[in-house]
């Protein structure tokens, strides 16, 4: 059904240490104690997201979108300043009564491959 | 048990303060005029906002960061502005923590939430 098994180009990104402060400072966290595990909304999640959101094919209604559920498992916790490759696929994609089901899953690794973490959504897209 | 809690009363500045960061800028969390012509009752927290908080009191009965090894919750509520939620973490033995975040009203608005530490 839809993009289902569709998997996007990998995507290079740089643990900006600014970005990360706010981030920590905004969900109340002392930036002192480094990378939050949830700013991997940003380096996994955040980095390969708006290809499906701007991918014509898969046809998502961002006004419509719902981020129903999240999971994140780590092998380790990038630190600032370190750059990761984030790649986006497409586990399921399922219509039932007139809503749509997405989940979504980006794998994270390091620049030479060894794992990160893996993020994985599910998106309902009211209709 | 090892416990750790955080009472915390959304504010439009906080959920302004972190989409820029965290880059979701989708307009239910910014413009309140969208937000109600998608049918909501006005902004409302990023989900990503609620999960993380609830990641800080969870890194707090692990440890450290860098012991959190899997998060997981259901978005099942919304917050918007003014809302108090009580978020909650314990330690349910053999390196799992037990999660849980509630509103003013009693209603959880993170369910099935877990997670896991070494």
């Amino acid at each position: 059904m839809g993009v289902e098994g569709k998997t996007y180009p990998a995507v290079t990104s740089v643990i900006e240490p600014d970005r990360v402060a706010a981030f920590a400072k905004a969900i109340g966290a002392d930036p002192a104690d480094g990378v939050p595990p949830t700013y991997a909304a940003v380096y996994s999640l955040g980095a390969t997201a708006p290809q499906l959101f701007g991918d014509p094919e898969a046809e998502v209604d961002f006004g419509k979108l719902l981020h129903a559920d999240q999971e994140f498992e780590w092998q380790r916790h990038p630190a600032a300043g370190e750059t990761v490759t984030s790649q986006g696929r497409v586990v399921s994609d399922i219509s039932r009564r007139g809503m749509r089901f997405l989940t979504y899953e980006t794998n994270t690794t390091t620049v030479d491959g060894s794992a990160v973490c893996r993020s994985r959504t599910l998106f309902v897209i009211r209709s | 048990m090892k416990r750790a809690e955080r009472v915390v009363t959304f504010t439009v500045e906080q959920i302004t303060a972190y989409a820029e960061p965290s880059g979701d800028h989708n307009p239910i969390h910014a413009d309140a005029d969208f937000a109600r012509s998608v049918g909501l009752p006005g902004i409302i927290a990023h989900g990503m906002l609620q999960m993380s908080i609830l990641g800080c009191v969870a890194v707090e009965v692990a440890g450290g960061g860098a012991h959190l090894r899997r998060l997981y919750c259901r978005f099942s509520g919304m917050v918007e502005p003014g809302d108090t939620v009580t978020f909650t973490a314990e330690d349910a033995g053999a390196g799992k923590l037990a999660l849980s975040a509630v509103n003013q009203r009693g209603e959880p608005v993170l369910t099935k939430a877990s997670a896991e530490y070494l």
